[in-house]
């Protein structure tokens, strides 16, 4: 009978699928279609109306044109015809036609679910089935809303054949996966989950991967399905291998059906009932056990069927992790498929060993196949086992076996395919930091992987390597030494001139002693790369430069010569031609002292997490690999976690909080690195800190207004010096030439008094200030690319204020960061940490900030908050007033008429005083007024004034050293739109500060 | 749960997909571009797994034909294998030695057969006898030969 209906029904069709064929070019076929496809055209317009078979046949004809590749804007309405058809091969490819073509044509579909809709209560298993496949096929929401409660009906239904109920139970996954809020659990979820015990094997496979698949979103519904699943995998592995009849597949036991149960128990922990445990624990063991038999068959259909049940098992094994016994022969199953023949089996085992790698229990286990993984790494023919070979290396990489491991990684990148090299370089990169004894085999290892794969290397890798080298001066010199040598091969790659020149920027003195190493000769060196590299190396190499001249006075002469030439001074790229006048300036005006300020060595950076690490999560999706290495637990305890102090990076910088620090490194009003304290280097004398100017002398005032201030500055982060952007330039230096302008011209000016460059804090932007009087929160500052929003709370002389940063646009921010300024003499009356913000900004997404306040005494001004990022290739700056006020420290106070007149007496000193008389600038609703007076924190004293339209008011101001009484009296004058606002305060200055606060908001 | 299952030949020309998610046709034509580039560079006797994305691929050559299969990160590659297997097996019984020329001719029967067999990327029977019986079962509903052939070819 298949002969019969081998398609053969249609003979039009294959005359024409055989012209297609037959076509001997690309033009060809497509003038046959566009014949065709007009044929079909004239056929459906005509006016003779055309039979079922003609339709099916055209239907046809239009769906193998598109499986072609071609577009079908037509014959979507005959296929719904054909959807009615009451013969069955008609009804079938209307069908097919629907679930390959049809897209969310919303008007179609309400024509094709009417169809199945019919189809679905003709109680024909056949129709129904048809229809079941078709929504699971389009499964659009559409279709969801309509059928979302009869799918389950149908499943459920006790009278549903047995094929209809596994075509419900798919199709309702299919609708749940697309729209879970349209498939609400039910009554019907116990029955489902009883469908586990059915007759039909066939049903109960289709409804296990059901309940897998809504028990991993309510677990809690489905958690009776554990003990049923048990029950049946236990009958499966102990039946004989022809029990099952049709359901065993190649002598192996309903391998569908086990993995599925398996996959379902992989939802949940270990059975607390110990007998169902029990007999999970024994069916595990029976499937390890199987393993070791001689294969029934040795077609490989046999040996994959069985060893995909084994797989399975050891996946469950690995989520339970915990019965070391089974972990450890799990282990010891995978470690023999390490070495089977057949590649499939050794990926396979690479891949589970990776998981099986972060279980506490088996760790050691799978680190005593490391020489099988180096091999297989080596002589693996396929690239996609060796990568899984990489992945499990990196898995199973710990403080004892790391150097071996990333030896091997290093080699094998010499030859690697080039589409891993980019994530090995960062593995290696990762676990060199990761588990580096001594910090000298760090920078050798990271060195070496910019010689080896150069390209891959990105910039978070180099950078890492500059920050730990900056941190730790225990391996600055050796750095030094290294790089230098490492530079002295003919062809370097960039990333090293990068690398190179950084370091010997910061501590080439370090090796000047030796004459080999002379300055002259590391300038000469650095400079022989210089015009070999792109625009952001060469930035780079002069501010290396111009620290050369701080570093060494004696090459200064030498440096001169060459930032003087045309080829610097005059380059046409516009930041390098920047950098070259304004150093060579620099070094030309300076005194020394101002030199070695300004070039001064770098401060230690911020510990923070890797940013490789967060790329490799990146690039490998939520990868597997990386959250192994989270997790994983240190196990090595005593195994010399602790042989070396340095080894814990967080040392050096537990004093990282950093105290206000006034001791103003010039450098440091350039945005990207922050004010930092420094600890002395006590390694060289030679970078012993010069004397600290005097503040007062010197402050540079660039475009952040002020100086000193304490400023808790989120760093631009995660970009490991601030280098992220595309132009990238050294820190060192100042990196945008807006920024080194502004700086450079301080430098200048330095004799200008301190009141004239009050001027550069006209760009804060303070327009919704006076709104924060009376309130807390509400957006502080909108344009096109951002949004600030606030939300703040106070209580005595504390706050905590949220920042909400929105980005408007749909381009990420770079480089985002943040800092709170307190110009003088607010430092020391206002007490500002903010935690670091992010770097990156993602389009539509927010970012919270949180300020916590301490108000030490009282103050006038408010703080500025300079934010920065980079959008669209170009800095973005934006300093906003934040609101924070004196009255924000309100205590309201209550008290009596009589309470209120007398210490309304006791503060008459004229000086104590303060009365201002305005117009009116809201509408005077009582109302608003006294919302705002409440507002703005005082006690609303009802029934003290005689005159009941006068508001009357009293609080306590608290800061850390001074608690300051306030009584105020407002009177307003609705025949004249005017106030009288009265307010007496113990402190003249607080009296007129709140005096200028209220009065504005009335 | 199986995403697609696509069979290209040598030459790269696509005889069968199937998408078990909905997808726009530029994804699925970058898919397939994908898929066939990346599979069929692929040398003899390497594995039949691939990580693609977030995907799994699995692949398998019969003959001139590639069966090629994205699975989720959960799905078991090895089964999947055999699920390729079982549908080869599916069309083989039904066509008779089954060869690419079948699945061209007849490739509305090979999307009924998988229609019968996978559905929204998960197995719906296992049985070789339950699937070819309810594939026999619907044949039985079509019009004879005859009636057929007294029908105009155009």
């Amino acid at each position: 009978m298949p002969a019969v209906s081998k398609g053969d029904g249609m003979r039009g069709l294959a005359v024409f699928i055989s012209d297609i064929r037959n076509c001997k070019s690309k033009e060809a076929e497509i003038k046959r279609i566009n014949k065709e496809l007009a044929n079909i055209r004239s056929k459906f317009k005509g006016d003779k109306a055309l039979d079922g078979y003609s339709k099916k046949k055209y239907v046809c004809k239009l769906l193998f044109i598109f499986l072609l590749g071609h577009d079908i804007d037509f014959g979507h309405m005959e296929a719904v015809n054909l959807l009615s058809s009451n013969k069955y091969t008609e009804k079938q490819i209307g069908y097919l036609f629907i679930s390959v073509l049809v897209n969310s044509n919303s008007d179609l579909i309400r024509l094709i679910n009417n169809a199945i809709k019919n189809d679905l209560s003709s109680r024909n298993p056949t129709y129904m089935n048809l229809a079941l496949h078709c929504i699971a096929n389009v499964g659009s929401r559409e279709m969801a809303e309509a059928f979302a409660s009869e799918v389950p009906r149908i499943l459920v239904a006790g009278d549903t054949m047995d094929s209809v109920k596994q075509s419900a139970a798919l199709c309702l996954l299919r609708l749940n996966r697309t729209c879970p809020d349209l498939v609400p659990m039910g009554e019907w979820t116990s029955r489902v989950v009883h469908l586990l015990n059915d007759q039909h094997l066939g049903v109960v496979t289709a409804a296990t991967s059901l309940i897998s698949t809504l028990a991993q979103k309510n677990p809690d519904d489905f958690k009776t399905s554990v003990s049923l699943a048990v029950a049946r995998l236990s009958r499966i592995v102990t039946s004989a291998s022809t029990d099952l009849q049709d359901y065993t597949y190649y002598f192996v036991a309903a391998p569908w059906l086990s993995v599925k149960l398996l996959r379902l128990l992989q939802c949940y922990p270990p059975p607390e009932d110990g007998a169902i445990r029990g007999r999970l624990t024994e069916c595990l063991e029976t499937i390890l056990n199987k393993a070791q038999e001689p294969p029934k068959s040795k077609k490989v259909q046999h040996s994959n069927a069985k060893n995909a049940v084994l797989f399975e098992a050891i996946s469950l094994i690995i989520h339970h992790d915990s019965e070391p016994t089974l972990l450890v022969r799990a282990c010891n199953q995978l470690g023999q498929f390490l070495q089977h023949r057949e590649t499939n089996l050794r990926y396979l085992a690479l891949e589970s060993m990776c998981t099986l790698a972060s279980s506490e229990f088996s760790h050691e286990a799978v680190k005593t196949h490391i020489e099988t993984v180096i091999n297989s790494l080596k002589t693996e023919r396929d690239v996609s086992v060796r990568q899984r070979a990489v992945d499990l290396l990196y898995a199973m990489c710990d403080r004892s076996n790391a150097k071996q491991i990333v030896t091997e990684m290093l080699s094998y990148l010499e030859t690697a395919d080039y589409s891993i090299r980019e994530e090995i370089v960062l593995k290696v990169a990762i676990l060199a930091e990761k588990y580096a004894v001594d910090y000298t085999w760090y920078v050798d290892t990271i060195l070496n992987l910019i010689r080896i794969a150069g390209d891959y290397v990105s910039e978070e890798v180099w950078y890492r390597v500059i920050q730990i080298v900056i941190n730790r001066d225990d391996v600055q010199g050796y750095a030094a030494k290294t790089v230098f040598e490492a530079l002295q091969a003919p062809a370097c790659h960039e990333n090293l001139v990068k690398v190179g020149g950084y370091i010997l920027g910061e501590f080439g003195n370090l090796i000047a002693g030796d004459p080999r190493s002379s300055p002259l000769v590391q300038f000469h060196l650095l400079h022989s790369k210089f015009h070999l590299c792109s625009v952001p190396t060469r930035a780079l190499l002069l501010s290396a430069y111009v620290k050369f001249i701080n570093l060494f006075p004696e090459v200064k002469g030498t440096i001169q010569e060459v930032l003087r030439s045309d080829s610097q001074l005059r380059n046409a790229d516009v930041e390098l031609q920047q950098r070259a006048v304004e150093y060579l300036r620099l070094s030309c005006i300076a005194t020394t002292d101002i030199l070695a300020t300004v070039l001064e060595e770098m401060p230690p950076f911020p510990e923070r997490e890797s940013s490789i690490l967060a790329k490799l999560k990146k690039k490998k999706g939520s990868g597997t690999v990386s959250d192994i290495e989270d997790s994983r637990k240190e196990r090595n305890v005593n195994a010399n976690a602790n042989v070396n102090g340095s080894s814990d990076h967080t040392i050096t910088n537990t004093s990282a909080k950093p105290p206000p620090s006034f001791a103003c490194d010039l450098l440091a009003t350039a945005p990207p690195p922050t004010n930092r304290p420094r600890p002395i280097p006590s390694s060289s004398m030679l970078h012993t800190p010069l004397t600290p100017l005097s503040p007062k002398a010197y402050t540079p005032q660039p475009v952040t207004p002020t100086v000193p201030f304490y400023q808790v500055t989120s760093s631009p982060s995660s970009d490991l010096l601030g280098l992220g952007n595309s132009s990238a330039v050294n820190s060192a230096s100042p990196p945008t030439s807006s920024h080194a302008a502004s700086l450079l011209v301080d430098v200048f000016s330095e004799s200008l008094p301190v009141a004239a460059l009050g001027s550069a804090s006209a760009h804060v932007i303070e327009e919704n200030f006076s709104r924060f009087v009376c309130k807390n929160n509400g957006v502080l500052f909108e344009s096109q690319l951002l949004q600030i929003g606030l939300k703040s709370e106070f209580r005595q002389n504390l706050g905590r204020m949220y920042i909400f940063y929105g980005n408007k646009t749909s381009t990420q921010f770079l480089n985002f960061s943040s800092s709170v300024v307190c110009p003088e003499p607010l430092s020391s009356q206002l007490n500002i940490h903010m935690k670091a913000a992010d770097p990156v900004l993602d389009g539509g997404a927010q970012l919270q900030q949180i300020l916590n306040i301490e108000c030490i005494s009282d103050f006038v001004e408010a703080p500025v908050l300079n934010i920065q990022f980079r959008y669209g290739g170009s800095t973005q700056n934006i300093s906003v007033r934040l609101p924070v006020t004196l009255n924000k420290f309100f205590q309201p106070t209550e008290m009596t008429s009589q309470d209120f007149f007398q210490r309304w007496k006791q503060l008459s000193a004229p000086q104590q005083e303060v009365q201002k008389i305005f117009k009116a600038k809201h509408s005077m609703d009582t109302e608003i007024t006294k919302a705002k007076i409440i507002g703005f924190g005082t006690a609303l004293l009802d029934g003290v004034d005689p005159n009941p339209s006068n508001f009357v008011g009293a609080g306590v101001i608290h800061t850390k050293t001074i608690q300051v009484g306030c009584l105020l009296r407002l009177e307003p004058n609705t025949q004249a739109q005017m106030y009288r606002l009265t307010l007496r305060t113990s402190r003249e200055s607080v009296t007129q500060r709140l005096s200028n606060l209220l009065s504005d908001q009335f | 749960m199986m995403r697609f299952l696509l069979l290209f030949s040598r030459q790269g020309k696509l005889r069968l997909q199937k998408w078990f998610l909905p997808m726009t046709e530029r994804e699925k034509k970058k898919i397939i571009r994908d898929m066939t580039t990346m599979v069929l560079a692929r040398k003899p006797r390497t594995c039949n797994f691939l990580h693609w994305r977030d995907l799994k691929i699995v692949y398998k050559r019969y003959a001139s034909l590639y069966f090629c299969c994205g699975l989720e990160d959960q799905d078991n590659e090895l089964l999947a294998l055999e699920v390729l297997h079982r549908y080869v097996e599916l069309l083989d019984k039904y066509f008779g030695s089954v060869c690419e020329l079948d699945i061209i001719f007849n490739f509305e029967k090979a999307y009924f057969i998988l229609d019968e067999f996978l559905m929204g990327g998960e197995i719906q029977e296992t049985s070789k006898q339950s699937i070819a019986k309810s594939i026999e079962a619907s044949d039985m509903l079509q019009e004879t030969m005859e009636e057929y052939m007294s029908k105009p070819a155009f």
